[in-house]
């Protein structure tokens, strides 16, 4: 066994014990963001799921910056994670700087972003498209079969962890439990807000008290964002400096903290 | 993007609104989804308290009396589809009123209600992450489940209940109900995260900031998703005394994200 495939393993064991638990529905997909740029070692990635307008909605991104663009990418309607989802079928652009014809303002922000690369993997409940996992690479990229296959066996594991969650509820549908897991993302982005405003920091450092609270405390995120929400708990706050920019100490009036 | 259910839940309110000569709101939605969803009634109870999540939510509006009677019923009782759907904030879809295990769900509603008026109740939380406004509940007369485009438009009328409701509550006259009515593109992350900001700047429930920001979007002439976005980047925010303007000094530099081109947000809510 190799180190990928022993990666892989290890991952999906992970995933799996994860989704015995009571667990939150976005802390897991949140973590599976993560491990798709682990393993298939890629700049980025981020999960939409379509609302009961016919909406994709960002649940789960591997950074801000990702964030940013799916969403630019939902305004615009036009994109692979777009075109993905309707199609029902894999969407690649291994070059970006080739792809303005196609998605004339998405391949402009996502290279501006700083990728060059895109793929789109459909989330499939039998023939449902649910949603789309999308992969960014920072530089021209072809995924393989291999990878592709990766990418997709942890698409479908995203998918079991959105249905999945609460099962034990009798009558739930598939449309009730997307409406869980985007009202779950809602609530978090809300109480990201309160942070943010309140310990003047960025809503991605906002995120990361969250998260780090949730963890510490053995708590579902969704709890301690309805709990910061409905004013009952506060979560200390830190601004982080910018990666790659960490000056030793912060000087005596530096007002250039993000 | 396929926002044909949004336009077509939209239409059907304007359509009652106009038949009554009159601008849309709730009492539309209301009837409007009792006609799409063939109910025997629909009612809506609402929660605009000021702490969130706590009293039950109250009746306002039923399209018929039984809806009224059962509306009454459940939130006086405290027990029912209606209530739950309120209190975890999820939908509650009951195909079967009179099966065994509801009987031992709601023991006291279904005694209540008696066999002979209604048989399946479906409950939408009329909500928006920590922003509960209420439950809209439709009421039908023969057992079965929801299709599925109907439970996506059970959800589609929650939601316009919901923009209704947010901007009957912050006095705007609700003309917004058209061409800004429910724009799901203004549903986006950065709302949501202006929501929670403008909460903690003005000390209200993230109910009334989304209110606000809708009524402030709507005076601006902007849409929500830009306002929302000059709040989340440090460009506008709410004063408590009722202001709208450029933030704070320190919070420009703490942030390093204030401009100064954004005079043009500024002014009074």
């Amino acid at each position: 066994m190799n180190t990928l495939d022993q990666r892989v393993r290890d991952t999906f064991v992970d995933l799996a014990d994860t989704l015995v638990d009571d667990y939150d529905v976005i802390e897991f997909v949140e973590g599976l963001a993560t491990r798709v740029v682990d393993l298939l070692e890629i700049g980025a990635s981020g999960l939409v799921l379509a609302d009961h307008h016919g909406s994709l909605n960002l649940v789960a991104a591997s950074s801000e910056r990702t964030r940013a663009l799916q969403l630019l990418q939902v305004h615009n309607a036009e994109g692979p994670c777009i075109d993905c989802y309707r199609s029902g079928s894999v969407v690649s652009c291994d070059d970006l700087s080739t792809a303005d014809e196609r998605w004339p303002r998405f391949a402009r922000a996502a290279r501006s972003a700083g990728f060059a690369s895109v793929h789109a993997l459909p989330m499939r409940l039998r023939d449902t498209v649910i949603g789309t996992l999308n992969m960014f690479g920072r530089r021209s990229e072809h995924l393989d079969s291999g990878k592709l296959e990766l990418g997709q066996a942890l698409a479908d594991v995203a998918t079991i962890g959105i249905l999945h969650e609460r099962t034990l509820r009798q009558h739930e549908t598939v449309a009730e439990q997307l409406q869980a897991a985007l009202n779950s993302r809602i609530l978090i982005e809300q109480a990201k807000g309160i942070l943010a405003e309140r310990h003047r920091v960025s809503v991605a450092d906002a995120f990361t008290a969250l998260r780090a609270h949730a963890r510490h405390h053995q708590r579902k995120l969704h709890d301690v964002a309805g709990n910061v929400v409905d004013g009952s708990l506060d979560v200390p706050a830190e601004p982080r400096p910018a990666s790659g920019a960490v000056p030793p100490a912060r000087r005596h009036g530096d007002s250039s903290r993000r | 993007m396929n926002d044909d259910r949004t336009a077509r839940v939209w239409t059907s309110i304007t359509t009652q609104a106009l038949a009554h000569g009159v601008a849309p709101d709730a009492r539309h939605a209301c009837y409007a989804c009792a006609e799409a969803l063939q109910a025997t009634g629909v009612g809506l109870s609402l929660s605009l308290t000021r702490t969130p999540g706590r009293a039950l939510p109250e009746p306002v509006i039923a399209t018929s009396p039984i809806a009224e009677r059962l509306e009454e019923l459940q939130f006086t009782l405290g027990e029912g589809p209606s209530p739950e759907a309120a209190a975890q904030d999820r939908p509650v879809l009951v195909a079967d009123l009179a099966a065994d295990v509801n009987q031992r769900r709601w023991p006291g509603f279904l005694a209540a209600v008696g066999a002979h008026d209604i048989a399946a109740i479906f409950a939408f939380p009329v909500s928006s992450g920590g922003a509960r406004v209420g439950v809209l509940t439709v009421y039908r007369a023969v057992t079965g489940n929801l299709s599925g485009p109907e439970l996506a438009d059970g959800l589609a009328y929650a939601d316009a209940v919901l923009v209704l409701t947010l901007d009957h509550h912050s006095g705007l006259p609700v003309s917004s109900g058209g061409r800004r009515g429910f724009d799901p593109v203004d549903f986006r992350a950065e709302v949501h995260q202006a929501a929670g900001m403008v909460s903690a700047q003005l000390g209200v429930s993230v109910t009334d900031a989304l209110s606000r920001l809708r009524a402030y979007a709507y005076a601006q002439d902007r849409r929500l998703a830009d306002i929302a976005h000059a709040v989340v980047s440090r460009r506008l925010r709410f004063h408590p005394d009722g202001s709208v303007g450029a933030p704070d000094a320190d919070d420009v530099a703490d942030t390093n994200e204030g401009r100064a081109d954004d005079s043009d947000l500024e002014g009074r809510a």
